[in-house]
């Protein structure tokens, strides 16, 4: 049997990997999700005859995501939900945007169970009933939480098996360790997350809220200061070529209504975060105005056709996530690793992981580095891995879950449909550590 | 073989090649046809041996027109498609022996496969951690500060985090039990089944908590030492080794000193001696000691000073070529030589008379000596200081009066001392008209 070669074997596991960002759905074994779902949910009054263009397939990525079901008891009205980057980007009325996350774990369980109808109908494309899941979790995910996720997974969806594992530990393994210091920055936090022989040391994890959306709002603050238009792509029709740094000329698409707030502040942090992701840069050494402003400069143009010259900016924005004396991603590393038994600190030192979106800004790795190797004691040896390719660093976790889901010594561990009904909810503590 | 059997022209039954059939004693009749092929293509008498080979060779194939490998090992065989049905795969359940329920999962698998055990069942090892009855538990296992829950809790944890104890310590639950060290619960879980072991003679472990617990505090200090005491180890380390180097210096010296000395004791009397000494010894037997002294001694002569090379078996050569330094003479030494025999207004190359030969030999000879006590004394004179300073450092107040014969007190008296010793050493061969 080939499979035994390699140890694999596949059951036709999914794997869902929740993030502040993103949902990432896809099939276990696969390389990379099948797609990755915006942390978001837009919710609009569903207006009766507007219902029925909204349903039909367009194309190939994108299909509607309109799944009715009725607000249970704040209105009577049908509510229509809104899923996916195709649908959430094109302003409509009265939609609300709602994020369902909250530090780093479900808040809001029936956005959730939208997001997850909408993957089984569109990107699965199958039934749930077939397939065993595996899901990811923080590793300060609450207990109450762990069972509620098992409870909605084997109840509403009828899944045949179900397990629960840390990111932190999903991530070491996409990395090849099952020993490692995680670091792991995604869009609300960075957290520095040991993990032994694939088990998380739950004591030991150190959180910053410094991640993606820190960087999102000192941008803001910078951009908005310079007084830069940060109207979308979709609001604008057409646009001009202007001159570097001359007033935009663009015109907008014929809206009858006033886009919401939430909308508006959704898609404005969109737009940053593009120009975050192409123009931020960590300095390899602590910020410097001299050294930074010798660093050629990096252009941008934003949605409205206004572009400029970014030089030092770049830098200085970006040194937020490393500058602060408790929460810079090198101190919270060197404080996890410090809080472990002193045993299984070379083992850490010497595979410390770097996976999450964040990790991808320009720099980071590198300053990364040097901060920890500042804090490594002396006679340990420091090695960082990170993926070089972005698909595997962003989705390091869900890539993780894919190898563990189809390892075949791993399918003795799944909650079974059977095993749930003997013991209820309860065991999830037991069955997934 | 067989070739080797051709070419000596022997005609010898064909010994059974040695193949792995032949070892695992399967396919005998093959063999047997195989060889029987084998005598059929027997050698014509008069055939060349080369011509007989490209007609029949073990395989029988057609002779290699080029030499080839036909062997499949770097040959790859291509797929041929479509000849066969393929074997077919299907997506169908199984069960996992190594779950403790009956769930079934679905995989792809030949179904040929399908009555075998699920393949990965077998790496399912789980490791044995004891249980104990209440009986037992009561009787032999109370201790104080460990409750009946508490040690359950953990055996429990030992069972599901297959012993992996820092995982443990971090998932012990700290709301109903106390929160508890690495140590701590090793100590207990090594008590526990060491008792039990015990009870059942089986082997057991011991841990020792508290050496643990000093090794981690010691580890943990190594780990978090700053960069500067980092490198004022660095530092320290590296003073010791150069102190350690001065030591060896000076014993060296210290050996040669004692090398010249014995030297210079005895090379006075070796010339006139050898003659008389070594007669008398072949008198009174010799014993043992008494050879390796002597032989000690002339070392010690051989090695100080110059010793020159022995020509007389070496052929014809030039007188003036005895009077040449050897190489073994030093830069340094050669100079010195130079220097002090322009000092005595002496020529640097005498006519190589066979007197003036060998007795410019041994004044040189007898230079290179003064050198090299000249730089022992100066060795002795710094370890002498040293040894003083160490004692006033040691015993602080006290000065150690070193006595006056130790020292060299003036140039002037230096300079007579040295002269007497080469009085003394002054080998009395040395004809008193040079
Ligand atoms: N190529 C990139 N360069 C810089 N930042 C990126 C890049 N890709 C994603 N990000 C940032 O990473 C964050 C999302 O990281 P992710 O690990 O997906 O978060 P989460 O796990 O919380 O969903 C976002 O803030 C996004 O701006």
């Amino acid at each position: 049997m080939s499979g035994m070669l390699y140890g694999g074997d596949e059951i036709g596991a999914l794997v869902f990997d929740p993030g502040h960002h993103s949902l990432r759905v896809g099939y276990a074994q696969e390389d990379t999700p099948k797609a990755e779902i915006p942390a978001i949910v837009g919710v609009a009054p569903d207006g009766g005859p507007k219902l029925e263009p909204e349903v039909k397939v367009e194309g190939s990525g994108g299909s509607s995501s309109s799944i009715n079901a009725s607000q249970p008891p704040t209105s009577a009205a049908a509510w229509k939900y809104y899923i996916d980057t195709t649908f959430l980007h094109t302003p409509r009325q009265n939609m609300e945007l709602h994020p369902y996350m909250k530090d780093g774990m479900i808040e809001n369980w029936d956005f959730f169970e939208k997001v997850i109808d909408y993957s089984y109908a569109k990107i699965i494309q199958s039934e749930s009933e077939y397939h065993p899941v595996l899901f990811s979790e923080s590793p300060w995910n609450q207990r109450p939480k762990r069972e509620k996720l098992m409870e909605i997974m084997f109840e509403k969806y009828k899944v045949p098996a179900f397990f629960l594992v840390k990111n932190a530990a999903l991530a070491a393994f996409a990395n090849g360790r099952s020993t490692a210091l995680v670091i792991d920055s995604g869009a609300t936090h960075t957290s520095a997350v040991p993990v032994l022989d694939g088990y998380v040391i739950s004591n030991a994890v150190v959180k910053s809220p410094l991640g993606g959306d820190y960087l999102v709002l000192r941008a803001r603050e910078l951009l908005e200061a310079q007084g830069i238009d940060l109207t979308p792509a979709s609001m604008i029709a057409s646009k001009e070529v202007v001159r570097d740094k001359d007033k935009a000329k663009y015109v907008k698409k014929p809206i009858s209504f006033a886009p919401t707030n939430s909308w508006m502040a959704y898609m404005s942090k969109r737009t940053i975060q593009d120009f975050q992701q192409t123009v931020l840069q960590v300095s390899e050494t602590p910020y410097e105005e001299r050294v930074a402003s010798a660093v050629p400069a990096v252009h941008y143009e934003f949605p409205t056709g206004y572009h400029q010259d970014f030089s030092s900016e770049r830098f200085r924005l970006a040194e937020g996530l490393f500058d602060h004396a408790m929460l810079g991603a090198g101190y919270i590393a060197s404080t996890s690793a410090g809080m472990c038994d002193v045993d299984v600190r070379p083992a850490l030192y010497s595979s410390v992981v770097l996976t999450g979106g964040n990790s991808l800004v320009q720099g980071f790795s590198d300053r990364l580095s040097r901060d920890l190797s500042l804090r490594t004691p002396g006679s340990m040896r420091l090695k960082m891995i990170a993926a070089n390719g972005t698909v595997e660093r962003r989705f390091g976790a869900w890539v993780g879950g894919s190898i563990l889901a189809s390892i075949g010594t791993f399918q003795q561990m799944w909650v079974s449909m059977q095993e749930y009904q003997e013991s209820g909810k309860v065991q999830i503590d037991r069955k997934c550590p | 073989m067989a070739d080797v059997r051709d070419i000596m022209e022997l005609d010898q039954p064909v010994t059974p090649e040695l193949t792995k059939e032949a070892i695992l004693g399967a396919d005998k009749n093959k063999k047997r046809l195989f060889n029987a092929g084998q005598k059929v293509s027997k050698r014509p008498e008069g055939m060349h041996r080369e011509v007989f080979a490209l007609l029949y060779n073990d395989n029988k194939d057609a002779p290699p027109l080029f030499p080839s490998d036909t062997s499949n090992g770097y040959k790859q065989t291509k797929i041929k498609l479509g000849m066969r049905k393929p074997r077919k795969w299907e997506w169908m359940s199984f069960t996992n022996p190594a779950r403790s329920d009956n769930t079934l999962f679905y995989h792809w698998r030949r179904p040929s496969d399908e009555t075998k055990e699920y393949p990965f069942a077998k790496f399912n090892k789980k490791i044995d951690i004891p249980i104990y009855t209440d009986a037992e538990y009561n009787q032999h296992l109370t201790t104080e500060g460990w409750s009946r829950q508490e040690t359950d809790h953990m055996m429990d944890l030992a069972r599901r985090f297959d012993m992996r104890f820092i995982i443990i310590a971090d998932r012990y639950d700290t709301e109903k039990f106390p929160k508890r060290t690495v140590e701590e619960i090793k100590d207990r879980y090594y008590k526990v089944c060491g008792i039990l072991a015990k009870l059942t003679n089986k082997k057991m472990y011991t841990y020792d908590a508290d050496h643990e617990k000093r090794r981690k505090e010691q580890l943990k200090r190594l780990y978090e030492r700053t960069p500067e005491q980092i490198e004022e180890e660095q530092f320290l380390i590296g003073e010791l080794k150069k102190i350690e180097a001065r030591k060896k210096e000076r014993e060296r010296k210290t050996q040669d000193l004692q090398k010249l000395i014995s030297q210079a004791d005895n090379q006075g009397e070796t010339p006139r001696k050898a003659d008389k000494k070594l007669p008398k010894k072949k008198i009174t037997n010799p014993s043992r000691p008494s050879r390796v002294d002597t032989s000690h001694i002339l070392q010690a002569v051989e090695t100080a000073g110059i010793k020159f090379p022995d020509y007389k078996n070496s052929g014809v050569s030039l007188r003036s070529q005895r009077m040449k330094l050897p190489a073994s003479v030093g830069q340094k030494k050669t100079k010195g030589i130079e220097q002090m025999l322009q000092d005595m207004g002496m020529e640097l190359n005498p006519t190589p008379s066979e007197e003036i030969c060998q007795s410019f030999n041994e004044l040189r000879s007898d230079m290179v000596l003064l050198m090299e006590l000249k730089s022992a004394l100066g060795t002795c004179e710094f370890e002498l200081q040293s040894l003083r300073h160490q004692y006033e450092a040691l015993n602080p107040g006290k000065t150690l009066t070193i006595p006056a014969q130790l020292l060299t007190a003036g140039n002037e008296q230096e300079a007579v001392k040295i002269g007497e010793i080469i009085d003394v050493v002054g080998s009395p061969g040395t004809p008193s008209g040079i």
